[in-house]
């Protein structure tokens, strides 16, 4: 045993270097704030930190530029994917743990495969699809794709904890009278709650910051999410570096505000066995 | 499952309700034939054929042989192997030191640093790759600014330069997932056994010799995913590099993305655009069924073991 005293200096010195290393983590986004906080004649001063500090980016940028609706855009194609990928892979889960459904560990197995599918492989025959059916430019070109590929995750997940629920409860349930529906509504959905949060948090970063398909789907400007917007703000502020990171800081910040908002629920997922296997 | 056999022996009951039942698997089924299964059989098909989608001409292989007798394939092959073999390992190590000592010697700030560590995951890409162009950028960036005081002087911007193009991308990825295995291995450590725990530190296993000789095999099931994960995420690798170097400077830092982005929808090539995406599907499969078999490796990242 340790005495009183050690436990207390060591718990110090860690903490202390976790401080440290993450400060050096984090200079990526307090280089960034720090720029956009900068005025022009100070705005190619290679320093981290510069004084004094201004606004006036930030009302420049968002007096010019309609972020309002990139970010409306963003939260469209992004909560939708979100509801149907959750629906989809839940009904989905609840076929194959709980139903036991002929056929469903082949069909689960199959489209399993997915999560092996590099996207990089997937971008040309998705734009000659979307481009058939002409979706090019258009929320559902993005969204069903977008839930084709995250439906596997979810489902994958669900199935997990659908499979370690009581069966008492869908025994239950059954005594009852509930049909496969009522006892997926009614039964399995508030048992895998913790769950269902995990998967929605998740898919909502991934579709939120996905830029590869957007940026082949999405060339119209008014249809633009906020991860594409980016590179067209870096040549129309080129000499303006302030007002750039500016605009790239409240790009950045609804995400990261969202997951601080969400990161307790979502880490309780994980740590609840979301990623049991 | 006796729950399972139960309402199955309702199902049985009528047959007509129990087709009724394949409704909770249509749409997934259909998003998968329509979104995933069609566009891959259409782009192996593609790849046996050259000219435009118009007038295509049956070719063979072809296009494989293009693409393969390009130098710049071989660019990205080589590009792709170092990019896994430092990233992977690279984000583990820090990931799990950093998993560790949150987890096992912070208490109120726990929080705090599982979210801080975190964030870059869930900052937009693209902002990471200005950002991070603007700290490794000749005359006004911080990197030569601040390195050489540490004696790392730097002529050029690292990204300018073809040699060191493609590591400077690299640490871009690792600082942006990094936060991924760290909250991986988080959810492994958390979910330890205490009695394994408590038995070792008996046996006196404590502090270094206890994470090194128990907790670490524990989390092999987290690893094993890492690397699966890792290994799909480095072939899918595009953005950071797109808006970086555009692959280049005179395609050193090209990766499988950023070609067949050039292939398909620059150079409007879609027989070798088609190949390469093949070629990367196979590689991909390839590489995961390998794991999955000798490693025993899952596709979602494992917490805990199934008891």
């Amino acid at each position: 045993m340790m005495p009183a005293a050690r436990i207390k200096i060591r718990s110090m010195v860690i903490h202390a270097v976790l401080f440290i290393v993450l400060g050096f983590w984090m200079i990526p986004q307090i280089y960034m704030l720090s720029i956009g906080l900068r005025t022009p004649a100070q705005a190619f001063d290679a320093k981290l930190f510069t004084w004094p500090v201004t606004f006036d980016n930030f009302i420049i940028v968002i007096r010019d530029n309609p972020l309002g609706a990139i970010f409306l855009n963003s939260l469209i194609i992004t909560v939708a994917t979100v509801v149907i990928v959750v629906a989809v892979s839940s009904l989905f889960a609840f076929a194959c743990a709980i139903l036991r459904l002929k056929g469903s560990i082949f069909l689960y197995t199959t489209l399993l495969t997915t999560l092996m599918v590099p996207l990089a492989s997937m971008v040309l025959p998705l734009a000659i699809l979307l481009q058939n059916f002409g979706w090019v430019n258009t929320y559902i070109g993005l969204i069903l794709p977008y839930a084709a590929l995250g439906v596997p995750f979810a489902m994958v997940i669900l199935k997990s904890f659908m499979e370690d629920a009581p069966h008492e409860l869908f025994e239950a349930a059954r005594v009852d009278g509930c049909n496969a529906w009522q006892t997926y509504w009614h039964v399995a959905l508030p048992l895998v709650r913790p769950a269902l949060v995990f998967v929605t948090i998740w898919q909502f970063i991934v579709t939120w910051n996905e830029f590869f398909l957007a940026l082949i789907v999405l060339t119209k400007s008014e249809m633009k999410t906020l991860t594409i917007v980016p590179m067209q703000y870096s040549g129309l502020y080129m000499a303006n570096p302030g007002a750039l990171f500016a605009i790239l800081t409240l790009i950045a910040l609804p995400l990261i505000l969202l997951y601080v908002l969400v990161q307790r629920a979502f880490v309780r997922g994980l740590l609840a066995g979301a990623v049991k296997g | 499952m006796r729950a399972g056999s139960a309402i199955a022996a309702v199902k049985r009951r009528s047959a007509s309700r129990a087709s009724r039942l394949y409704l909770f698997v249509l749409p997934a089924t259909l998003l998968f034939v329509v979104f995933i299964a069609y566009p891959i059989l259409w782009v192996a098909g593609q790849s046996l054929y050259v000219g435009t989608s118009a007038g295509a001409v049956f070719a063979g292989l072809a296009n494989y042989t293009t693409v393969l007798g390009d130098p710049t394939f071989w660019t990205v092959v080589r590009n792709m192997f170092l990019w896994g073999v430092f990233t992977i390992p690279v984000q583990m190590l820090i990931g799990g030191v950093l998993a560790y000592f949150i987890e096992r010697h912070t208490h109120a700030l726990r929080g705090f640093f599982r979210t801080m560590f975190f964030l870059p995951v869930v900052t937009s890409v693209s902002v990471i790759s200005l950002v991070w162009v603007q700290i490794y950028a000749p005359y006004y960036g911080i990197a030569q600014e601040y390195l050489k005081h540490v004696g790392i002087v730097m002529a050029t911007s690292p990204i300018g330069d073809p040699k060191s193009a493609i590591y400077a991308l690299i640490i871009v990825n690792i600082w942006q997932w990094t936060g991924f295995s760290m909250l991986m291995y988080i959810a492994g450590i958390a979910n330890l056994p205490t009695e394994v725990l408590d038995a070792a530190r008996i046996d006196g296993a404590k502090g270094w010799r206890l994470a090194v000789h128990v907790i670490v095999p524990m989390l092999a099931p987290a690893t094993k995913s890492l690397l699966l994960l890792g290994v799909i995420g480095t072939l899918q690798t595009f953005p950071i590099v797109h808006l970086m170097t555009g692959g280049g400077p005179n395609r050193a830092s090209e990766v499988f993305g950023t070609f067949i982005f050039k292939q398909s929808f620059v150079l409007g090539d879609t027989g070798s655009g088609a190949a390469l995406s093949v070629i990367v599907l196979v590689i991909a499969l390839a590489l995961s069924l390998i794991q999955i078999a000798v490693l025993g490796a899952r596709l979602t990242p494992a917490g805990r073991q199934r008891p």
